[in-house]
């Protein structure tokens, strides 16, 4: 049984600043990632969400040092990885692996899926020869792809197949973390739940820790059991998933969960929204960055940096005026119920589904 | 006239327009229009068979996945499909009493962007980058209208200022690499909208764009609709959307409507299983309930198209029946249609045996 409340994988105080170094560039300095601090316990799903532009992607590379942090550690079972030399490094990421978002960029086009997932397998020399080619058909199976399959070419499937052409690379070092960077957001709507199904499978089935990079606050809600909220290079909430969907405590989250269109036509009421865009990550705002769009923004708000604080139930929010703003629970969403006749459809559709499955011979 | 009553009376199990009555001739009505590219298999059209109508001032949401053929659909509206590849094999647009499909390419060119307009997803690249927000809306005044430049100048001001962009007089001379997405799509609103179009197809408009964006076009799109009370065909992929902004819905399946009628009826009592799939695919807002249900496999290539339902082969009720045998369209309640040959289906799928 995996212990739920020990740390996988930590970040102190990361920052990560693009720009502003040689000669000749700009000397414009891009504050990606400002000072974040999370912790990811083993075997759950921790989540980090928010807009584009908010460095939610940086922060999910610098967790497993593809890109070099500006300061700050990351640690990886209590061991400083950024000291690691490039070979410990290189060993180290059979553990940890990376799903990307754009299955079509992220494939060699020139490799064959059998030479793509065998990669790994041949690279941490963990199976040769016939073992290998096991191996790779067992990784296929896996991920619900034929092994007979596995002598065609990335351009020969479907953006559902070759998503999971990666997730099977991922799998082939045996790892125990895997970072989805916006794994099913390029996808259709089917092929997204068969995608996030899958992974919620592999979780259970090699016991995973999961840290999901999403703009998607449904997938997120249905997936993930922490979320980090980031906006312009910071974390401002952080939280087990329902409380912050049930009573979002800064007001950018509160904001965030308004904004997602409800898939219900019933109550159709406009709602309040955010104005402006997302300030530059060159020149965020002095004191708390989300003032430029805050409706409870105050003179204290431009003039000081909130800090991010303990708040009940272990969770934490970067606001000055939290506690003032927490009238009647605004932003938490009350997703209507769905109607009777789609339940029962939805029910038989299921169970039909499932038969589908059982008597089909490739199920995903 | 004529020639659509006899339309009507071939195809009768194609009860197209809920909305059609003497009373309300509805702004567009597209009848059993069906598309196909060239060096497609023989019988298989990327558009097959749809028919939707659009009354003043409503809007229609066209919804399904990658290769449903609901852009094909507007592209061949707006007279923008490139023919080759594409050939419109049958059907007809009524608009303001002309047939759209019909129109010669200098007619079409006097429509577009004057009494119908399209917006796209990708801002970036709609927009021209070699010159300014001002040039390309004034462009399309100058086009259609019998002003001066600064005239249509002037106009792209009020259009800037209509969609709500701050310092809209600074705007005008800004390049489009200069403003950021929500603005860029901002913009291609106010060119669409400059010539008070009746009608608006808008093709996945908030897709691109981050969620509290997305939030602020909406709400932006629905407001500038009811101040000009034109039509809007929006196509997107998205049921949150839909159930935003929609008043009638239909669902496409690889080229074919499999279900249409109200936004409520859709929503309330979605009929075709691929709708029904479709829903319980998206994760709810709500507290977690359990795995998704998902919807097997993906759309088959086009030479492996099924004669029949060309969802058979994902779809959990099928029989072989439906491989062979095309379903109509069908009334399942009043104006509200759908194309299974078993809907409803606890009636005659209910007895799990």
């Amino acid at each position: 049984m995996i212990d739920k409340s020990e740390t996988i994988l930590e970040g102190i105080d990361l920052v990560k600043h693009f720009g502003g170094g040689g000669l000749l560039s700009s000397p414009t300095i891009v504050r990606a990632v400002d000072g974040v601090s999370l912790q990811v316990k083993r075997g759950e799903t921790f989540a980090i969400v928010g807009e584009s532009g908010c460095g939610k992607s940086t922060l999910g590379r610098l967790l497993l040092r593809l890109i070099e942090a500006t300061a700050g550690d990351v640690l990886y079972e209590g061991r400083s990885i950024r000291s690691l030399s490039q070979r410990e490094m290189r060993r180290l990421r059979r553990e940890l692996q990376i799903i990307f978002q754009d299955p079509f960029a992220s494939l060699n086009p020139r490799m064959n899926v059998r030479d793509i997932v065998g990669e790994p397998v041949a690279l941490h020399g963990l199976a040769h020869g016939n073992e290998r080619r096991e191996r790779v058909d067992e990784l296929l199976r896996t991920v619900g792809l034929l092994p007979a399959h596995a002598d065609r070419y990335p351009h020969e499937f479907s953006g559902g197949q070759r998503q999971r052409i990666g997730i099977a690379r991922a799998l082939a070092g045996e790892p125990k973390l895997i970072i989805g960077d916006e794994p099913v957001s390029a996808l259709d709507v089917s092929i997204q739940a068969q995608i996030i199904n899958l992974l919620e499978d592999l979780k259970e089935q090699f016991g995973l820790t999961l840290v999901i990079v999403a703009h998607d606050l449904a997938v997120i809600r249905h997936m993930s059991d922490r979320i980090a909220v980031m906006y312009l290079g910071e974390i401002v909430e952080l939280s087990e998933t329902d409380d912050l969907f049930d009573n979002p405590l800064h007001p950018y989250t509160q904001a965030l969960l308004t904004a997602i269109p409800v898939p219900s036509p019933v109550n159709r009421t406009p709602k309040p929204l955010l104005q402006g865009d997302v300030p530059s990550p060159t020149a965020p705002p002095p004191g708390c960055r989300f003032h430029t769009r805050c409706p409870h923004a105050k003179a204290l708000c431009r003039e000081q940096h909130p800090r991010l604080e303990a708040a009940e139930g272990g969770r934490k929010v970067a606001c000055h005026f939290w506690r003032e703003i927490q009238n009647a629970g605004a932003g938490s969403i009350a997703a209507p119920p769905a109607s009777p006749a789609l339940t029962k459809r939805l029910e038989l559709y299921r169970t039909w589904r499932d038969r589908q499955d059982n008597a089909g011979a490739s199920g995903c | 006239m004529i020639n659509e009553a006899a339309l009507r009376s071939r195809e009768t199990d194609l009860a197209v327009d809920p909305l059609a009555s003497p009373a309300s001739e509805p702004l567009l009505r597209v009848e059993n229009l069906s598309i196909r590219f060239d060096g497609a298999p023989k019988g298989i059209n990327v558009v097959d068979d749809v028919s939707f109508s659009l009354a003043k001032g409503k809007t229609l949401c066209i919804v399904g996945e990658s290769g449903c053929g609901k852009s094909v659909t507007a592209l061949a509206l707006m007279g923008l499909l490139p023919t080759p590849p594409a050939r419109i094999v049958q059907g007809t647009a009524h608009f303001e009493g002309k047939d759209l499909l019909g129109l010669t390419e200098r007619e079409r060119a006097d429509l577009r962007g004057n009494s119908t307009a399209m917006i796209f997803q990708e801002p970036m690249t709609s927009l021209n980058p070699a010159f300014t927000v001002g040039d390309q809306i004034a462009e399309g005044i100058l086009r259609h209208r019998k002003v001066s430049k600064t005239e249509a100048w002037e106009r792209a001001l009020e259009m800037l200022r209509r969609v709500r962009i701050p310092a809209p007089e600074k705007r005008l001379r800004a390049y489009p690499h200069e403003l950021s997405g929500g603005m860029r799509q901002r913009v291609m609103i106010a060119m669409a909208l400059a010539n008070d179009p009746q009608l608006l197809i808008a093709d996945e408009p908030t897709t691109a764009l981050d969620v509290t964006i997305q939030a602020q076009i909406i709400s932006l799109i629905r407001r500038l609709q009811e101040e000009s009370g034109m039509s809007m065909i929006l196509i997107t992929h998205d049921l949150g959307v839909v159930a935003e902004i929609a008043d009638e819905v239909v669902v496409m399946y690889a080229g074919r409507v499999v279900e249409s009628g109200s936004v409520e009826a859709i929503f309330e009592d979605p009929q075709h299983p691929y709708t029904i799939g479709l829903m319980g695919s998206v994760p709810s807002l709500g507290r977690r309930q359990g795995r998704l249900a998902t919807i097997r496999g993906s759309v088959p290539p086009a030479e492996l198209m099924p004669k029949g339902c060309r969802f058979t082969p994902r779809c959990p009720f099928a029989e072989s029946r439906c491989a062979t045998e095309p379903p109509p369209l069908v009334e399942a309640t009043p104006k509200h249609h759908v194309r299974c040959w078993y809907a409803p289906l606890e009636q005659h799928r209910g007895a799990v045996s």
